[in-house]
């Protein structure tokens, strides 16, 4: 735990110091909202249907961003090999760039989620609470298949079309699953359907985690 | 008798169909200080990565005192320096230390890192970041990482390429010191006077196997530049 500990701090010491990747993320973010929420002159009954699909197309482009950063650092000064002549197994590293890259996620979602309600002019109430296992869990999901996908691609000349290529496919599910979440959510609809979804998304995510952090060692060979 | 710190035996390795090294067999005791000594695209770099379990051997085994390379027991017992230098351009030096003395499990790190830091004449910049040095301090604070958890063998690859007179005079007095706690040292180098100065013996590696091993006691490193370095040779 001591390595998964130290690389989770190098990489928010590293990130509180330039906010490279969260400054970057949010202003995306925002770009996104502001282009559709000035093109579109839509009802607010259309814009409650379409705006958690834009809310997840935001996070989630705004979180390859952050997926390709954060493996784009360990590039500089060959750190990647350094990683791989480290006296830990390699799921400690795993580990430790995957709650890196998920905090930093997780605070850009939070800086990014009141703009969020004031562009599209949600309603606040004491459902919207709800969406904070939501959010999580879509968000685990996409880090925990993100981060090892990402440590494969850093090694390619390729890195950011080969993460696309191979995570969409797989993390598509979660994303789709998430943004139902979310639309139940913010459309006051969560009877029923809502919690076996949720157990769903949460059930992948942890196959998906348990799976990377088995295989970590292997990308770190030659 | 020293005990053997690492041994090959019949070691090969290939990238598909170009090949990197041919049966190599090596061994070096505890507390050698040993110069692999080639020219470029010999595979002295090859031969590093697989002693360090960075790269697996195509064929033959490796052992690194007495086990696998790629066991945790064993790297945490070993330094690699190169021209890469393992740091975060982001973090002052004493961040990137303490980082490494977290994945070395360093006990009482914050005297080691102070130590090291005064060894390399750093201390005075700890707080600075690593992106504002200069590239003769960078590979410095590079020595203070590698030798921050005290290994007892320390795979030099190329380690004085763009160093300054100062920390190249730096580095050596480090590795003789180094030598003299009985470390085991490996260094790849163009350099061969570097190599005759510090190393009691030298391997050869040309066209991808070892050619020559030998005692630099009893070795005239200009009778060797002639015979393995001279221009006409290097064409070959």
């Amino acid at each position: 735990m001591n390595a998964a500990y130290a690389i989770l701090r190098k990489d928010l010491q590293l990130e509180f110091r330039s906010k490279e990747s969260i400054l970057a993320m949010w202003i995306f973010s925002l770009l996104i909202f502001v282009i559709f929420n000035f093109t579109f002159e839509v009802s607010r009954l259309v814009m409650l249907e379409i705006a958690p699909g834009l809310l997840w197309v935001a996070f989630i482009f705004s979180g390859m961003f952050g997926l390709n950063h954060s493996f784009a650092v360990e590039k500089e000064h060959g750190n990647l090999r350094a990683m791989a002549l480290m006296p830990v197994d390699g799921s400690q590293i795993y580990l430790g760039k995957f709650l890196s890259v998920t905090v930093i996620m997780l605070m850009f979602e939070m800086l990014i989620f009141p703009i969020f309600i004031i562009f599209y002019d949600l309603q606040l109430s004491l459902n919207m609470l709800l969406l904070i296992p939501v959010l999580l869990a879509g968000t685990i999901g996409f880090t925990s298949l993100g981060t090892i996908l990402s440590g494969v691609s850093v090694q390619t000349r390729n890195q950011q079309i080969l993460l696309s290529l191979l995570l969409w496919p797989l993390v598509s599910p979660i994303i789709i699953w998430s943004v139902t979440l979310t639309s139940m959510v913010l459309g006051g609809n969560i009877a029923g359907g809502f919690y076996p979804l949720l157990v769903r998304v949460i059930s992948f995510d942890v196959i998906f985690f348990t799976i990377s952090y088995l295989l970590f060692n292997f990308i770190l060979e030659d | 008798m020293t005990k053997i710190a690492l041994s090959l035996s019949g070691v090969s390795k290939d990238f598909g169909r170009i090949i990197a090294l041919r049966n190599i067999n090596l061994a070096v005791h505890t507390g050698e200080f040993v110069s692999i000594l080639g020219r470029n695209g010999a595979g002295k770099t090859t031969l590093l990565n697989i002693i360090s379990g960075v790269s697996k051997p195509s064929s033959g085994t490796v052992k690194l005192f007495g086990g696998a390379p790629h066991l945790a027991e064993h790297k945490a017992k070993m330094a690699v320096i190169s021209h890469e230098m393992f740091l975060y351009g982001g973090l002052t030096a004493y961040e990137n230390l303490e980082y490494y003395a977290r994945i070395y499990n360093v006990q009482d790190s914050a005297a080691a890192i102070i130590t090291a830091l005064k060894a390399v004449e750093l201390l005075h910049r700890r707080f600075d970041l690593v992106a504002t040095f200069s590239r003769g301090m960078t590979q410095r604070l590079t020595i203070a990482r590698a030798l921050l958890h005290s290994p007892a063998l320390l795979l030099l690859d190329e380690p004085f390429t763009g160093l300054d007179q100062h920390a190249v005079g730096m580095l050596i007095a480090i590795l003789a010191k180094q030598k003299q706690h009985g470390r085991t040292i490996l260094l790849t180098t163009h350099d061969l006077h570097t190599a005759h100065t510090l190393s009691e013996r030298y391997i050869i590696l040309e066209k991808h196997r070892i050619v020559q091993d030998g005692s630099m006691a009893e070795t005239d490193p200009d009778e060797l530049r002639s015979k393995y370095f001279t221009a006409e040779r290097m064409e070959v």
